[in-house]
């Protein structure tokens, strides 16, 4: 049947949970993208063969013209599923973006397809331009803190003068206040995981 | 056009609804005797197609609502039922549906917004089961109203001693 593929790219998409994403479907994606030009060539052939027959295409009303419409209806929806498949996607990367900081996870990278990781590396580019503009974190406590300070772990070793500076250069393990908008990156940044937050690793 | 990228409205759409072609259709890769199609397509080839009424607004779901409205299990026989009744019910020109999801909806509301307050969170998982999607949407965001207001009364301490006078007074004791 027409349409079904695309559809279940959408069904894909919104069976995954909320503000999560689901690996890109390239394949699927691929298909439905095949099945449009199908749909494109078909509808060229019927409309050939209406002009091929001297009839107006705008006024005719034969049984070409119902198939020509048939196929232009699911080339639009099939447009319209694509669409919102991409733009979805790209709203949930907007989020993660404002959550989790500049730089994404492995484990979130994988799901991307490749222009979706240049999406994300524009979007977070044109963000962080606008905020050395305003010279303001803004992505840094979306709700209030109690307390502009946190206690936090160093894991490993920082090595010196890293963004910690001298204050906690070679300092490993050891447990200290440190300002919170200087210390959520490194938290943020598993892989280099330097300093963790004793409270959030709790919960 | 507001809704064109919503994942819903898509899904609602895909619904299945069987048409009768008035006119013939060539170069269509599907029997057009046996055409099952969805409804955007019918809405727009409305003078080609005659659409019948889905299964889900058949007689026997429509006594159903009538008896007992609250418990009738509307998921398993549309997900979006609403949704899609009103999309449907022009193109089949059946005016009594419009009636059926009015009544359908006044009488689930109440159970829906009851339960949504009350109920724990295990035996609303049993409840949750044969709401549309729709309902569900209702249901959680009464269930959040009502977090947020029990979070709210209960609240935490809202003038909080600053933490430094505390200890302040405690060292000169």
């Amino acid at each position: 049947m027409y349409g079904r593929k695309a559809c279940q790219l959408v069904k894909e998409f919104a069976g995954g949970e909320k503000g999560q994403l689901t690996p890109f479907n390239s394949d699927l994606f691929e298909q439905v993208v095949a099945e449009c030009s199908q749909h494109h060539l078909e509808l060229q052939s019927l409309i050939r063969k209406i002009q091929e027959e001297g009839l107006d295409v705008q006024t005719t009303r034969n049984a070409d013209h119902h198939g020509a419409l048939i196929h232009h209806l699911a080339l639009v929806r099939n447009k319209r599923c694509l669409m919102a498949y991409v733009y979805n996607r790209a709203e949930v990367m907007q989020s993660l973006l404002w959550k989790i900081g500049q730089v994404l996870p492995q484990e979130i990278e994988e799901k991307l397809c490749h222009s979706e990781i240049e999406y994300f590396k524009k979007h977070s580019a044109a963000l962080r331009s606008y905020m050395s503009k305003v010279q303001l974190d803004l992505t840094v406590d979306m709700v209030p803190p109690k307390d502009p300070y946190i206690q936090v772990r160093v894991l490993d070793d920082i090595g010196d003068g890293i963004v910690l500076k001298q204050f906690i250069s070679r300092a490993y393990r050891l447990i200290l206040f440190y300002m919170k908008n200087m210390a959520w990156p490194l938290i943020l940044l598993k892989t280099l995981h330097l300093v963790i937050l004793d409270i959030l690793y709790k919960s | 056009m507001a809704k064109y990228y919503d994942i819903d409205d898509i899904i609602t759409e895909e619904e299945i609804v069987s048409v009768i072609f008035q006119k013939e259709a060539s170069g269509v890769g599907i029997d057009p005797s046996s055409e099952t199609d969805y409804i955007e397509a019918g809405s727009k080839l409305r003078q080609a197609v005659s659409v019948n009424v889905p299964p889900c607004f058949n007689q026997n779901t429509r006594l159903e609502i009538q008896a007992d409205s609250a418990c009738v299990d509307l998921r398993s026989r549309c997900p979006f039922f609403y949704e899609f009744g009103c999309k449907v019910a022009p193109l089949v020109g059946d005016r009594t549906i419009g009636f059926l999801l009015l009544s359908a909806f006044k009488n689930r509301y109440k159970e829906v917004l009851t339960k949504a307050h009350t109920a724990a969170f295990t035996a609303a998982s049993k409840f949750w089961s044969i709401l549309t999607k729709e309902e569900i949407n209702m249901y959680e965001a009464a269930q959040s109203s009502m977090a947020s207001f029990k979070k709210w009364r209960m609240g935490g301490p809202r003038l909080q001693k600053a933490s430094v006078l505390g200890r302040k007074r405690k060292s000169t004791e």
